[in-house]
C-alpha cells in the first residue's frame, strides 16, 4: 500500500460548544511542533452551543494551506451530521468515530475504528466527560499517523497553559485512546507524519491577535468596539495585551477602551479621539461598516485621522456570520455618500496584520483621513504559521500637526484646510493648544475652516482631497510580485487568498502555463500594479466574492487601454478558498479569452 | 477718556469668548443661550483654549460657530455628538467639554448616545436647546413636544413627549437642570454650576422657535413658558475664587450646593422645600408639572458620588494625546521578550 507522508486532510465533525477546539488545536500544534507544515480551519456556526462544527487540518509538505479537495481522515463525533459526513467520505479513507453516539458506520470500503469515547471519558472525570471524550480521537490519530509524544505533550501543555490537573487529565485520555488503537487496529494507516526541521522561530497565531499587537505598537490611545463576529477577538486581543505592553509601572494605562453601545458610537469615538489628537481605532465587520458610513464620510471631509479594521464575513446583510469572504472592498473604498474614497490596507499574512496594524495609524495621521484594515474571517480567526513580527522600522509619524506658536509662525498663510505644501495635505492644530482653533464640520468649508457654500471653494476642496489620496498611493504598501520570465498569465489577488495562491498557481502550471502573481496590499492602487499588468499578456483578477470587487477597483483606476487585459475570476461560497475551484475557474476564463 | 475693559479672573475680556455672527432667525432663543454660554465661561474664568465645543446637527448644533471663537469645536453628525465627545475625552481628559444639542438631535436619533453618555458619566456639559420642532427642515414636530401642543401651521401633536430631564434622572445623571432661554440669570447660574460639575451635567433649556412654534398654542412658545413656568428655587452661583463673606446672604431659606471645583450653587427656597438630592422628588415634581401643563425650572437633581468615564479607565495623568513615542510603543527589548514567549 502506498503511504503518503505529510500530505493529508483531517476533518473533525463535532458540535459547537463541546470543547473540541482544544483537541483540534492540540492535533494542529503537535504536528506543527514536529515541523510538519500544517494549517487549521475552524468552520463554526453562528451559535453558542449545539450546532455542527468542523475543523479541518491539512498537512502539506508543499506548504499548501487551503482546505484540501477531499478528506483523508474523518472523525465523527456529531449525530446531527453523521450520515451526511459519512456520505462525503471517499473510498479508502480513515473513519474514526465515537461509539457512544450510537449510530452506524456502514462503510466497508473505508478503514473504520470506533471507541466509546464519552463512556471512557466518564471514567476519568464524569463532569468533564463531554470535553475529555475529544481527547480519545487525538490519541487514536497519534497512533495512526505517528505523532511524536514530546511534541504532543508540548501542545497539550500549551493548550492548557501548563495547568497541571488539566494537562494530566487530558494526557491520560489521549494515552488511553492511543493504547486502545494500538491494540485493536490491525490495518496500517495510509497517511503518516514525518518530522521536518521546524523553521527556526516560527509559531502559530491568528490574524486578529497579530493585528491587535500591531495596533498596540502603533500607539493606539482609544479602542472603541462593539462585539461582532469575526472581529471581536481583535478587540479582545488588544484588551488582553494592554496591561502587559501599555501600562506604566504603577499600572496606569496609555490606552482607553470603550465598549460602545453600537457601531455608530464606536465610529464616533474614533473620530473624537482623532480630532483631539489621539490615535483612535475600532474593529468591526461588514454590517458595522454599513452603520459607520456616515461618520466615515465626516472623517474624510473634515480630515480627521482614525483607524477601522474590517474583518470581513459573508454578506450581504447578516449573511453567513461565521463564514469568510472578501466582500467589503467596494464598501470600504467608497464608504459614505457623495464623492469619497478611503485608504484600505490589505494584509495577506499574519506578519502583515501586525505590520499594517501599526502602520495604519501613521498613514491615518500622515494623510489626515480614515484608514481601513481589511482582513477576513479566514485570516483573522484561523491559526497561521508566523515567522515572528518585525519591530517597527520607522518611528511613529504624527503627520502635520502644529504644536507651538513658533511652528505656526513658520507657516506662511496657515489655514486648517489650505494646501500650504502643495501635496494636498494641510496642517492642523489640536484642541487645547490655543493655536488657530476652528469648528470642525461636515458642512462645506473654506481653507480656513469657515462655513461656505461657494461653488469654487467647494470644487477646489474636493479636488484637493482627491489629490491628497492620489498622492498617498505611492506611500502605501506596494504589491508583492512573484514573476515568471514568460510574463504570460498574471494573477492579481489580495488578502487571505495568499494562503491558496501557490496551490492554485501549481494546478494551473500543470497545464503548461506560466503564472506570475501580484498581491495587492492597499488601495488606492500602487503604480507597480499598473506596470505588472502592462508587462503581462493576460491578467486574471482573483478574489473571494461574487462581483469581482477588486476587478472593479482596477477597472476604475487603470488607464483605459489596460482594462481589456484584465479578466475577473470571483467566487464565494463562504468557505476558505479551495485551490482547485479557483484554478479551474481561471483555466475556464483563459480558455474563453483564447477563443 | 479711554474705555475701561472689564477682565475676568484670568485677565481676559469677554470679547475673548464671543464667536461669529449668528445665522439663526432673529429673536431665536438659541442665540440667548449662546450669550449665556459666553457669559458663563467668561465669568468662570475658563481659558478658551481649554474648552471643546461639541454639537450634532440642527439649529442648536450650528451655534458653536457663534460663541467661543477661540475654542476648538466639532460640529459632528446628527445625534452623535456624545460618542465623538467620548472619544475626545478619552484621549484628552483635561479639556472642558461643552456640548450643544437640540431636541431633534438628542431625543430621536441621538437618544441612544445621550443615554449611554449618561450611563458612562461622561465628563461634559450637555445642553439641550429644546423647542419641540425641527427648525432647519421647516417646523416638523420633535419627540419632546407635549401632547396637544400646536405649532403655527398644521394639526396639533398627538403623541406624548419624551422628557429628557426625567430620562436623565432615571439614568442616574449627577446634574440635571431645566431652564428657559429667556431666564438669563437662572440659566447663567445653572450653566456656571454645570461647568463646575465633575461628570455629566444635563441642562434642558426650553428655547422657543420664533419662526415655527411661537404661537400661543405651543407649550414651548415664549409667551407660554413665560406664564406657565414655576421656578423650583431662586438660583445663584458663587465662584470658588469669590470668598463667601463677600456674597450677600438672601433673606429666607436657602441651601448651598457644593460643586466639584469648590464653587457653590445657592438655591433660594421659594414656595416649597425641594430636595434636589432625591431623584424621586425630581421625577414626582416633573410629573406633577406635566399634569398641570406647566414647566418647572431650576436644579432638578444633583449627585456627585460617581466616577466619570475617564476616571473609570485608570489612565495615566498626562492626556493620552500628549504622550511621546516611548510611552506609546513597547520597547525593542520588550518586543524580543514577547516574541520569545510566542516561540515558547
Amino acid at each position: 500500500m502506498d503511504v503518503s507522508i505529510n500530505d493529508f486532510v483531517i476533518n473533525v465533525a463535532t458540535a459547537n460548544g463541546t470543547g473540541s477546539q482544544s483537541s483540534n488545536l492540540i492535533l494542529l500544534n503537535s504536528m506543527f511542533e514536529m515541523g510538519v507544515p500544517v494549517s487549521g480551519k475552524n468552520l463554526f456556526p453562528s451559535n453558542i452551543s449545539g450546532l455542527p462544527t468542523w475543523f479541518i487540518i491539512r498537512a502539506s509538505d508543499q506548504g499548501y494551506q487551503a482546505p484540501g479537495d477531499k478528506t483523508d481522515i474523518q472523525i465523527l463525533m456529531n449525530a446531527d451530521t453523521w450520515f451526511k459526513d459519512i456520505e462525503k467520505i471517499e473510498s479508502g479513507s480513515i473513519i474514526i468515530y465515537n461509539e457512544n453516539v450510537k449510530l452506524p458506520v456502514e462503510r466497508d470500503d473505508c478503514l473504520v475504528f470506533g471507541l466509546p469515547m464519552t463512556k471512557l471519558a466518564r471514567g476519568i472525570n464524569p463532569k468533564m466527560a463531554k470535553m475529555i471524550a475529544n481527547m480519545y480521537y487525538v490519541g487514536i490519530i497519534q497512533h495512526l499517523i505517528g505523532i511524536d509524544q514530546v511534541a504532543l505533550e508540548k501542545a497539550v501543555n500549551r493548550q492548557f497553559k501548563g495547568k497541571k490537573t488539566a494537562v494530566e487529565v487530558n494526557l491520560r485520555a489521549i494515552e488511553e485512546g492511543r493504547k486502545m488503537a494500538e491494540e485493536a487496529i490491525t490495518w496500517e494507516s495510509p497517511h503518516i507524519v514525518e518530522a521536518r526541521q521546524k523553521k527556526e522561530g516560527t509559531f502559530l497565531i491568528d490574524g486578529n491577535e497579530a493585528a491587535a499587537l500591531g495596533s498596540i505598537y502603533g500607539g493606539v490611545n482609544m479602542l472603541s468596539w462593539y462585539p461582532i463576529t469575526p472581529s471581536s477577538s481583535l478587540a479582545e486581543g488588544i484588551i488582553h495585551w494592554l496591561p502587559q505592553l501599555r501600562e506604566t509601572e504603577d499600572g496606569m494605562s496609555t490606552c482607553a477602551v470603550v465598549q460602545a453601545e453600537d457601531e455608530l458610537a464606536a465610529a464616533g469615538m474614533v473620530l473624537g479621539a482623532g480630532w483631539a489628537g489621539g490615535r483612535g481605532m475600532t474593529c468591526t465587520s461588514g454590517p458595522g461598516i454599513s452603520l459607520m458610513s456616515e461618520f466615515i464620510g465626516l472623517a474624510y471631509f473634515a480630515e480627521v485621522p482614525g483607524v477601522i479594521w474590517d474583518v470581513n464575513r459573508v454578506g450581504p446583510s447578516t449573511g453567513l456570520p461565521t463564514r469568510t469572504q472578501q466582500g467589503d472592498l467596494n464598501l470600504l473604498r467608497e464608504a459614505s455618500h457623495g464623492d469619497t474614497e478611503h485608504i484600505v490596507l490589505i494584509p495577506g499574512t499574519v506578519e502583515e496584520c501586525f505590520e499594517f496594524g501599526w502602520k495604519a495609524f501613521d498613514y491615518a495621521e500622515r494623510f489626515q483621513t480614515l484608514v481601513f484594515g481589511f482582513s477576513d474571517l479566514d485570516l483573522g480567526m484561523n491559526n497561521w504559521v508566523c515567522s515572528g513580527f518585525e519591530y517597527p522600522d520607522q518611528p511613529i509619524d504624527r503627520g502635520k500637526v502644529v504644536r507651538s506658536a513658533d511652528q505656526m509662525a513658520a507657516i506662511e498663510n496657515y489655514g486648517r484646510y489650505r494646501d500650504v505644501d502643495g501635496d494636498g495635505i494641510p496642517y492642523r492644530t489640536l484642541p487645547g493648544s490655543g493655536l488657530d482653533p476652528i469648528l470642525y464640520r461636515g458642512t462645506g468649508h473654506d481653507e480656513d475652516g469657515i462655513y461656505s457654500e461657494d461653488p469654487e471653494v467647494y470644487q477646489k476642496l474636493m479636488m484637493r482631497l482627491k489629490r491628497k489620496l492620489f498622492n498617498a498611493r505611492k506611500h502605501l504598501p506596494g504589491p508583492v510580485i512573484r514573476e515568471e520570465a514568460e510574463q504570460d498569465v498574471g494573477i492579481i489577488y489580495m488578502g487571505s487568498m495568499e494562503n491558496s495562491i501557490q496551490e492554485i498557481d501549481d494546478i494551473i502550471e500543470e497545464t503548461g502555463l506560466k503564472v506570475s502573481q501580484c498581491r495587492v496590499r492597499a488601495v488606492p492602487l500602487h503604480p507597480d500594479i499598473e506596470a505588472f499588468i502592462e508587462r503581462h499578456n493576460r491578467v486574471i483578477v482573483l478574489e473571494i466574492n461574487r462581483d469581482g470587487q477588486l476587478y472593479g477597483v482596477l477597472r476604475k483606476e487603470l488607464p483605459i487601454n489596460l482594462v481589456p487585459k484584465i479578466s475577473s475570476v470571483a467566487y464565494s461560497d463562504g468557505m476558505p478558498p479551495r485551490a482547485r475551484i479557483y484554478a479551474e475557474l481561471i483555466l475556464e476564463v483563459l480558455k474563453e479569452r483564447a477563443q | 477718556m479711554s474705555k475701561v475693559i472689564k477682565l475676568n479672573v484670568i485677565d481676559r475680556p469677554k470679547s475673548d469668548y464671543t464667536g461669529g455672527p449668528s445665522s439663526l432667525c432673529p429673536g431665536c432663543g438659541h442665540d440667548q443661550i449662546s450669550g449665556v454660554i459666553i457669559q458663563a465661561c467668561w465669568e468662570n474664568g475658563i481659558e478658551p483654549s481649554r474648552i471643546a465645543k461639541m454639537s450634532g446637527i440642527g439649529c442648536s448644533s450650528k451655534t458653536p460657530a457663534y460663541f467661543l471663537g477661540q475654542s476648538h469645536g466639532f460640529n459632528t453628525v446628527h445625534g452623535r455628538m456624545p460618542s465623538v465627545t467620548t472619544g475626545a475625552n478619552m484621549v484628552n481628559k483635561d479639556l472642558v467639554y461643552l456640548g450643544v444639542s437640540g431636541d431633534g438631535d438628542s431625543a430621536s436619533i441621538g437618544i441612544g448616545q445621550f443615554i449611554h453618555a449618561i450611563r458612562r458619566n461622561l465628563n461634559m456639559v450637555y445642553i439641550i436647546e429644546n423647542n419641540g420642532v425641527y427648525g432647519l427642515t421647516k417646523g416638523q414636530y420633535s419627540a419632546t413636544v407635549e401632547k396637544g401642543s400646536k405649532k403655527r401651521k398644521g394639526a396639533p401633536n398627538e403623541q406624548p413627549p419624551i422628557d429628557m430631564c426625567k430620562l436623565a434622572i432615571n439614568l442616574g445623571c449627577g446634574f440635571v437642570a431645566r431652564s428657559f432661554s429667556g431666564a438669563k440669570k437662572q440659566l447663567t447660574s445653572l450653566m456656571k454650576a454645570a461647568l463646575s460639575h465633575n461628570g455629566m451635567a444635563v441642562i434642558d433649556v426650553i428655547s422657543p422657535c420664533v419662526t415655527f412654534a411661537n404661537n400661543d398654542e405651543s407649550y414651548k412658545s415664549y409667551g407660554y413658558v413665560k406664564t406657565q413656568t414655576e421656578e423650583l428655587h431662586g438660583v445663584d452661583y458663587i465662584h470658588h475664587f469669590q470668598p463667601m463673606n463677600e456674597v450677600d446672604i438672601p433673606e429666607g431659606g436657602f441651601e448651598d450646593v457644593e460643586l466639584f471645583d469648590g464653587s457653590v450653587l445657592r438655591l433660594e427656597t421659594l414656595s416649597t422645600e425641594y430636595d434636589y438630592t432625591d431623584p424621586t422628588a425630581a421625577i414626582s415634581a416633573l410629573h406633577m408639572a406635566e399634569v398641570d401643563k406647566k414647566h418647572i425650572t431650576g436644579l432638578l437633581h444633583h449627585n456627585t458620588d460617581m466616577p466619570t468615564a475617564d476616571e473609570d479607565q485608570g489612565l495615566i495623568d498626562t492626556p493620552l494625546c500628549d504622550l511621546s513615542e516611548d510611552m506609546l510603543r513597547p520597547s525593542r527589548e520588550r518586543h524580543e521578550e514577547i516574541m520569545t514567549r510566542f516561540r515558547g
